[in-house]
């Protein structure tokens, strides 16, 4: 786990050119803050990184009540660690990390011990409606909510490699490299090439659907 | 494993110096994934009540064995336990969880209390008997951990997915 995160170590001196709404060098802050018992730093720490963690764990197409499962354990075991973790400032890496192991350990359980759908918390799930949400329901959101379909249409269709790394950078706000680095075990300086190539493909898929 | 050129049909030379729609097209998507597959409401109230379950006082007892990642799948079995050992310092925590529910041994062999957490909220308590070993009948799908008190010390479990 640690040891995945170490050849980055060469891209810590770069600024981060992604990453705009929650100041990344904030975070360590914000650990530290809560570490001292400051609960509004903690809530937005989970509002900064909870898309990130999300974005990880949708990447490795869990089932819904599995996602939900590695989701919070990952949350519960980020509380339980806070105040140990070495690197404040790279929590964003950790939470990256510790979802992607999780993720891929529930994956190689092949047989999960028991009927996870809650469906409660499913039925939860489906009532909820983001903002954004209610928008495209009124008529003359129609069409833009046509696009936005078309586009994650083909977006889910893309390989495997592309779609998890998408799915990964689409976090709000957009994670650092170092994150993304976290979140699929893969180096950071591949990043940016195979992030052009994938979004090339993904605008090769709409233009040809016509849907540009 | 490399799907990337797989469906090469596009004339790469001709996307050249498209950074600036490749940033549009990322942007396009954060919003997609806003509207399509955002956080769910009660998962990120979840994570922030999570915050009760910073305990700085208890010890971490580290998951050193998981039979889902370190042990060799037997062929044809289906109903596996999953064995676990957490440890902090000289205490280990063996725990082997099923479907019917868990057992579990604290070592060196002492009483103890224990809670098997699934969430912030108080867990269910057991006692070890005079050999550190209890059993718990309810499942216990999804985060867990536990949480021990020895006479000693109070010691927390790694969380996992189970």
């Amino acid at each position: 786990m640690r040891a995945e995160l170490a050849p980055s170590t060469a891209y810590d001196d770069l600024p981060y050119t992604r990453g705009g709404d929650v100041d990344r060098a904030d975070v360590g802050a914000l650990v530290q803050s809560a570490v001292d018992g400051d609960a509004a730093a903690w809530k937005a720490l989970v509002e900064g990184l909870s898309p990130l963690v999300w974005s990880v764990v949708r990447a490795h197409r869990l089932s819904d009540a599995d996602a939900h499962e590695v989701y919070q354990t990952v949350w519960f075991r980020f509380a339980q660690h806070l105040g140990r973790i070495r690197e404040p400032q790279k929590a964003g890496s950790w939470l990256a990390s510790t979802a992607r192991h999780e993720c891929l350990k529930v994956l190689k359980s092949l047989r999960r011990l028991t009927p996870t759908d809650d469906p409660q918390l499913l039925d939860r799930v489906s009532e909820d409606r983001t903002p954004e949400q209610s928008l495209l329901d009124s008529e003359e959101a129609a069409v833009e909510s046509e696009r936005v379909r078309h586009l994650w249409q083909e977006f889910e269709e893309l390989g495997d490699r592309c779609r998890q790394l998408l799915r990964i950078l689409m976090a709000s706000p957009p994670p650092s490299y170092q994150e993304v680095s976290a979140a699929l075990g893969i180096a950071v300086g591949s990043i940016g090439p195979l992030r052009q190539r994938c979004l090339r493909r993904l605008r090769a898929r709409l233009e040809a659907r016509g849907a540009v | 494993m490399d799907e990337m050129d797989d469906d090469e049909t596009f004339d790469e030379a001709a996307y050249d110096g498209q950074d600036a729609d490749a940033d549009l097209l990322e942007e396009e998507l954060r919003r997609a994934a806003g509207i399509l597959d955002p956080v769910p409401a009660q998962l990120r109230q979840i994570a922030v009540e999570a915050y009760a379950l910073h305990d700085l006082d208890a010890k971490i007892a580290e998951l050193t064995f998981d039979s889902v990642v370190d042990a060799i799948p037997v062929r044809g079995a289906t109903d596996v336990p999953r064995m676990l050992t957490f440890r902090a310092g000289e205490v280990t925590v063996d725990v082997e969880v099923t479907g019917e529910g868990l057992m579990g041994q604290v070592l060196p062999p002492q009483q103890a209390s224990v809670e098997v957490l699934s969430g912030p909220q108080t867990g269910a308590p057991l006692t070890t008997d005079d050999m550190g070993r209890f059993t718990y009948g309810g499942s216990p799908a999804g985060p867990f951990a536990l949480r021990l008190r020895t006479g000693r010390e109070a010691i927390v479990t790694d969380w996992l997915t189970v």
